[in-house]
């Protein structure tokens, strides 16, 4: 029985680590795209400006 | 307004497992030969469904998008294709961990476990063909055809399976006991279904709009390149 | 020149460069010598269990050596550009595709007739007594792989890891039509008949081949134009 109960526990972690990583592994990909997107704009307001002069 | 939607769903979804987790434990009694392993149904046969429903419904996106050409389509296909596979990972991990206690055995190459296993391998390779092409075009295209290809083979897969372990009988494995649940126990099985959908359509949405916000930092740079 | 005239020009092309260098075929028949080698070692031979699985060990060697035909199916193209003049030409990508395909598939039937004399000779396995029926299997199964293989080569023959992603990608598409030659196989090799409990492979096999074909002949254009 107690087996049982640890298998039972092994499992449920398992599915909710497969989740939670999942989950964080999409947050930091946002982070950084957040970030990149931030770059290349500047980027582009930068040549905007320089083009204008 | 996306935003608030997804909130919304995040939330309820999270509740619904909430309270489900207070069912599952306190009100559902042990079954009378597996014990307690047994509620990993409960996550089990949700992911499952979860990642079949994703498959399906991402086949139908890849077919929108070589009509329409529209990138966000392809963007959708990935992104439910994407979470399908953590659901299908999910899935075979808390099943083989079910199997180790109440069949004895971390594996077996029954009907069910090996189609799905084969489902879980084609989309790992449609997200290394993503991986594989640069340009956003022919990688739409490309994976577009590939899940719909995959779709067609799941089902071929599933019913040759069936067959060719039918004919050779071994022990007799069942997953799903669905029919011979009492109904009490049963409902917690679509409570975290409905739970799972929603969980996944926010990380859906979410990774949908990563698509878009690269889509629009690849724009940007093109127009960045033009001055 | 009509829709079969077409097709049977490009299965020609191939054909005849493949007559002239011979660099396919022989690649994919050592590969396929070497296989039989390495199961050596893993199967006994001679023993009764490796008869139960003759069936399989012989459709590994051909899916294993098909994928070196494959590869070089499109691969071959690339060269000075003739990918593009192909599909710029008036044949359109399905004619493309099924004189690829056709070209592919006469190679793989020749690579498997090589084979099976030569397998069972090392294993000792019984030549089969409706040696046609085999023949008939043999002649499906291949369309099978063939058909995957040749849509699949068209869409990673522009792929950086081209020789990972095809086996990546099409093994697991392949496992009905595997199973059910598998299966017509082994009942074939053992001697035995064909019951009317092994009709449903066929079934399979057919049905595998024709949803298949119509699938790939339908959705090549966009794999190979957009």
């Amino acid at each position: 029985m107690d087996q049982n109960y640890t298998f039972m526990f092994y499992g449920f972690t398992a599915a909710w680590l497969v989740v939670i990583i999942y989950v964080i592994s999409i947050a930091l990909r946002e982070k950084k795209l957040r970030a990149e997107l931030d770059r290349v704009k500047r980027m582009v307001d930068d040549r905007e400006h320089e083009a204008k002069r | 307004m996306r935003l608030k939607i997804m909130l919304v769903l995040a939330v309820l979804s999270g509740v619904i497992l909430a309270w489900n987790l207070h069912t599952m434990f306190l009100r559902v009694p042990d079954e009378l030969n597996q014990g307690a392993i047994f509620r990993i149904i409960y996550f089990h046969v949700p992911s499952a469904i979860t990642s079949f429903t994703g498959f399906f419904f991402a086949m139908f996106a890849s077919v929108a998008y070589l009509a329409s050409k529209n990138l966000r389509f392809d963007a959708i296909a990935a992104s439910i294709n994407e979470v399908s596979l953590a659901f299908a990972t999910i899935t075979l991990i808390t099943g083989s961990l079910w199997g180790r206690i109440a069949w004895g055995i971390w594996w077996t190459w029954d009907a069910r476990l090996t189609s799905y296993f084969v489902c879980w391998l084609l989309y790992v390779g449609y997200l290394m063909l993503r991986r594989a092409i640069d340009d956003p075009t022919t990688r739409a295209r490309l994976c577009a055809v590939l899940s719909i290809f995959a779709c067609a083979d799941i089902v071929i897969v599933w019913k040759s399976i069936e067959w060719f372990r039918t004919q050779h009988p071994g022990p007799v494995l069942s997953i799903r006991n669905g029919g011979g649940m009492a109904p009490g126990m049963e409902a917690p099985i679509w409570w975290n279904l409905l739970a799972l959908l929603m969980l996944s359509a926010v990380l859906i949405m979410m990774r949908t709009r990563q698509d878009a916000m690269q889509r629009e930092i690849e724009s940007l740079r093109r127009y960045a390149h033009a001055f | 020149m009509s829709f079969l005239q077409q097709a049977l020009a490009i299965a020609g092309k191939d054909l005849r460069s493949e007559v002239r260098s011979k660099e396919t075929v022989n690649a994919s028949l050592s590969f396929a010598l070497v296989i039989l080698l390495l199961f050596s070692f893993a199967f006994d031979p001679g023993s009764e269990e490796t008869h139960e699985i003759a069936g399989g060990l012989l459709w590994l060697v051909f899916a294993f050596a098909g994928t070196l035909i494959l590869n070089r199916s499109f691969a071959r193209e690339l060269v000075n550009d003739c990918l593009d003049a192909l599909i710029s030409s008036p044949a359109s990508g399905a004619q493309l595709f099924l004189g690829k395909c056709l070209a592919n598939y006469v190679l793989l039937m020749i690579v498997e007739c090589v084979c099976l004399p030569i397998f069972v000779i090392f294993y000792d396995a019984r030549w089969p007594r409706q040696g046609w029926l085999l023949f008939v299997v043999m002649l499906l199964g291949t369309w099978g792989i063939t058909v995957i293989g040749t849509l699949f080569s068209a869409m990673t023959v522009n792929l950086r890891l081209r020789e990972l992603m095809l086996p990546t990608l099409i093994y697991p598409m392949l496992i009905p039509a595997l199973m059910g030659a598998i299966q017509l196989s082994t009942v074939l090799m053992a001697g035995e008949p064909l019951g009317a409990d092994n009709l449903i492979w066929f079934k399979l096999l057919v049905g595998f081949d024709l949803i298949f074909t119509i699938l790939a002949v339908a959705l090549v254009e966009i794999v190979l134009v957009g």
